[in-house]
């Protein structure tokens, strides 16, 4: 007769492998990253452009990158999105403070057409006057809906608190799109794609030959440079409230700047990140979701760029328990720093931190997601052993050291807009 | 060609067994068959808000996500308005814990007085959030009552108004459970890397001796056929007008879903369609146009949306998307633009199939459509649509008859 109160037995996560792509080189230093051995015929192809935000303007960056393919002296944006259609290929760009990724999803046997299409469209772009016009009005447009959202606001506040005085810093305003000059696009577009490839990451079972053309063909636009400037940030922590009439909630972001893998806290901060904020069951969660109800989630994150990282807890609660919700956060941090945390806990998030880790190696498109997070840095793909190492060792004083050491109240910026 | 078992236990629950060897990971997916379509018209929101009740604790366990995560898994569900869809995923060699975990569930649940209290505050700061908190967020909690006059998806899952859930009671959740949580009312779907009798074993283990509940037959108001187009202006604090185009489409069994479906994704194209093309490219008329489908069990809705640009009316724009309408009603598709639609089809559904939650919601979907081999069949489906039959099924969605508008105006102060 099974006994339902007693739980299965569980079996720990021992050791994980982890498999790097083959590498190619398509310049010296520009690497083409590729990983073959895939078990059906899907396939994409990622590249990196030293074209983010932080380059030289957000605005810049933005729409640059939503004009690549958007018409050559031959041929016109629909025609482009015509000939990708007729391959049944999927185009994606996204762009972040440090960089702009192109990706292009397609059956393995339309990858290489589907790329020879991009690469003609960005080689040749000429950005015409009404494609310009077109998506200024697309995103502006878009932009006043974003700027109604107290989330949105929240976030844009504590990143230019966070960044003051650094490329970091800056967001896209509305006038912004007044302002932008054609020839500005043509000179970024020169500049940050025709010579700013940093990495190309290829998946898919393709034959050596087609990878090879592709790899030739990234050539013209690999240009090897240094990383990007390391910002001087002012680290003093800031406070700030909107008051907004008809918002029926209030966002909250609490934050500072922080590291990212390559520092030696790393690993043991982002099991204290778990545990405050970052599962389900997390502090932050248990109490102010689960025990109070002040809102539908909170959650804590550590995000990562090449020089430095930042700490983020983000939340919207109900208007009038905006101060409640700051204390019980503040509270939460303190109890990490005064008290051990209990054994059962740590080890529910030590099995849950490396089931997650399990799950993230799962498959070629996921690994190679992996090896991304650590090729940024610099760093061997054996980082995720000495993670799983360190996971399974950590002791609670190390915890309520790292609370102690990276979370004092006082070096936290507060933010509430709502 | 996904490959899949199945086998019943004697207590009605359906289990689709799928082997994946090449992941380490299992997922565990539960679908029940209970959505805001099997609600009181009193007392909406009240599937959704149960889904939150069911991590709660239960019968016999306490905490529902705790021995999960300590299994190293994760979990989460969702709620429409025709299913509730539960799942876990976690390391294969613990797959026990899930099993454990779930089957406990569908036994029982704690039903504590704090746990209803909390829950009901969350969904209510939810409703807030991604309803009320948002420009444009009550547009559905406008266009379902405009749409629909009987038929229960004239109500959002969310709810109709915060009160309903702010009046949730245990008493009313305790029979909601009776109802609709029971072995019978259940597909069980689980992937990894196992043998067949392991899974048979295991699940019989743990849900085996779950008392077998009586599945109750949905009469739900049938919906009238619409007989005259119906409009509605709303005034809101919205950046710009926008507007929202709905027609009545057929049941997602009907091969009618399938026309919608493949018009919808030709209509809403972005870039090249003639929508995209004319309003936006040519007339600079709006700012944004889309075209999708609700995708619902029952008659759904087929959706034009857009936001108007400054300076524009929505009669200006009503003019021109009746033209376009009146396009797709007597112009073939081209066998190119058809050709391009499938073949990004296949694409899209090659990459859906490469992720395990997915496939094990799919399987789930198409069970309880009647078969879950229909993941197997859907493709063929759509690549056999021809364009005359997209002509003649324009003829009928597209009927003004059939359709409703919502409008969203902005306010002059805003």
């Amino acid at each position: 007769m099974l006994n339902r109160q007693v739980a299965p037995p569980i079996t720990p996560i021992e050791s994980i492998e982890f498999a790097v792509p083959q590498v190619e080189e398509i310049k010296k230093g520009i690497p083409l990253y590729w990983k073959k051995d895939i078990a059906n015929e899907t396939s994409k192809i990622e590249l990196h452009f030293h074209a983010g935000t932080t380059i030289k303007t957000p605005i810049l960056a933005s729409l640059t990158a939503g004009l690549l393919i958007s018409g050559t002296k031959n041929k016109s944006a629909v025609q482009i999105q015509h000939a990708l259609d007729a391959v049944g290929a999927y185009y994606d760009v996204s762009v972040s403070q440090e960089q702009a990724v192109v990706t292009i999803y397609a059956l393995n046997q339309y990858l290489p057409k589907a790329f020879g299409i991009f690469e003609d469209a960005l080689k040749n772009a000429i950005f015409p006057e009404n494609e310009v016009a077109e998506i200024c009005n697309e995103r502006k447009e878009k932009l006043k809906v974003q700027l109604q959202k107290v989330n949105v606001l929240a976030q844009r506040k504590i990143q230019q608190l966070l960044f003051e005085a650094t490329p970091y810093a800056q967001v896209i305003a509305q006038s912004d799109y007044a302002s932008i000059r054609r020839s500005d696009l043509i000179s970024f577009h020169k500049e940050n794609y025709l010579n700013g490839l940093a990495k190309v990451f290829l998946v898919g079972d393709l034959t050596l030959d087609e990878m090879n053309q592709i790899k030739d063909a990234c050539a013209q636009f690999a240009t090897e440079r240094g990383k990007p400037v390391d910002a001087e940030f002012s680290l003093k922590a800031q406070t700030f409230h909107e008051e907004k009439k008809d918002a029926l909630q209030t966002a909250i972001r609490i934050g500072k700047i922080m590291f990212n893998k390559t520092h030696s806290d790393f690993i043991s901060f982002s099991v204290l990140n778990t545990i405050l904020g970052d599962y389900f069951g997390s502090r932050l969660m248990s109490n102010i979701r689960e025990d109070k109800g002040y809102t539908y989630g909170i959650g804590s994150y550590l995000m990562e760029n090449t020089h430095f990282g930042y700490f983020m807890i983000a939340t919207e609660v109900a208007k009038e328990v905006r101060e409640a919700t700051i204390q019980e956060v503040k509270n939460e941090i303190e109890r990490l720093q005064n008290e051990l945390v209990p054994m059962e806990e740590l080890a529910l998030v030590k099995s849950y931190l490396l089931g997650q880790l399990l799950k993230a190696a799962d498959g070629p498109y996921a690994m190679l997601d992996l090896f991304s997070g650590v090729e940024l840095h610099g760093l061997p793909i054996s980082f995720y052993n000495a993670y799983i190492k360190k996971v399974q060792e950590i002791s609670p004083e190390e915890i309520r050291e790292m609370a102690r050491k990276h979370l004092d109240w006082k070096s936290l910026s507060i933010i509430s807009i709502g | 060609m996904i490959h899949f078992e199945r086998f019943k236990l004697s207590n009605g629950l359906t289990v689709i067994f799928h082997k994946e060897p090449s992941t380490p990971m299992a997922v565990v997916n539960l679908l029940y068959d209970v959505g805001a379509r099997d609600e009181n018209e009193e007392k909406t929101g009240f599937a959704h808000l149960f889904e939150h009740l069911m991590f709660g604790g239960s019968v016999n366990i306490p905490d529902f996500d705790g021995p999960l995560q300590a299994a190293g898994g994760e979990s989460n569900a969702f709620t429409s308005n025709d299913i509730t869809n539960y799942y876990d995923v976690l390391p294969a060699h613990n797959i026990d814990t899930a099993l454990w975990l779930e089957s406990d569930r569908m036994l029982s649940l704690a039903f504590t007085e704090k746990s209803l209290e909390v829950q009901r505050n969350v969904v209510i700061e939810e409703f807030k959030q991604r309803y009320l908190n948002q420009p444009y967020g009550d547009v559905w909690l406008e266009l379902r009552p405009l749409a629909y006059s009987k038929h229960p998806y004239k109500w959002a899952t969310i709810g109709k108004e915060i009160k309903h859930i702010e009046d949730a009671k245990m008493s009313d959740v305790k029979a909601f459970f009776k109802k609709h949580y029971h072995p019978s009312n259940c597909i069980l779907c689980i992937i990894g890397n196992f043998e067949l009798e392991t899974i048979k074993e295991k699940v019989n283990r743990y849900f085996g001796s779950i008392p077998k509940g009586k599945k109750s037959a949905r009469i739900l108001p049938l919906e009238p056929t619409q007989t005259r187009f119906k409009s509605k202006t709303i005034s809101r604090n919205v950046p710009a007008d926008a507007f929202y185009y709905a027609f009545k489409m057929p049941e997602r069994k009907h091969p009618g879903y399938y026309f919608a479906d493949l018009l919808s994704d030709i209509m809403g194209r972005e870039k090249v369609s003639k929508m995209y093309v004319d309003l936006i490219k040519k007339q600079k008329l709006v700012s944004e146009i889309n075209a999708y489908i609700t995708g619902s069990m029952d008659e759904g809705l087929f959706i034009i949306t857009g936001k108007l640009n400054e300076g524009k009316t929505f009669d200006d724009l009503d003019k021109e998307i009746w033209k376009i309408i009146a396009h797709y009603q007597t112009n073939l598709i081209t066998k190119k633009e058809l050709e391009q639609i499938k073949i990004k089809l296949r694409t899209a559904r090659a990459f859906q199939d490469q992720g395990l939650l997915n496939r094990a919601m799919n399987l789930s979907f198409f069970e309880l459509l009647g078969d879950a081999n229909g993941i197997n069949e859907e493709q063929e489906i759509y690549q056999s649509i021809q364009a005359e039959d997209l002509l003649k099924f324009s003829k009928q969605l597209f009927a003004k008859k059939n359709a409703v508008l919502l409008k969203v105006k902005k306010k002059k102060n805003a």
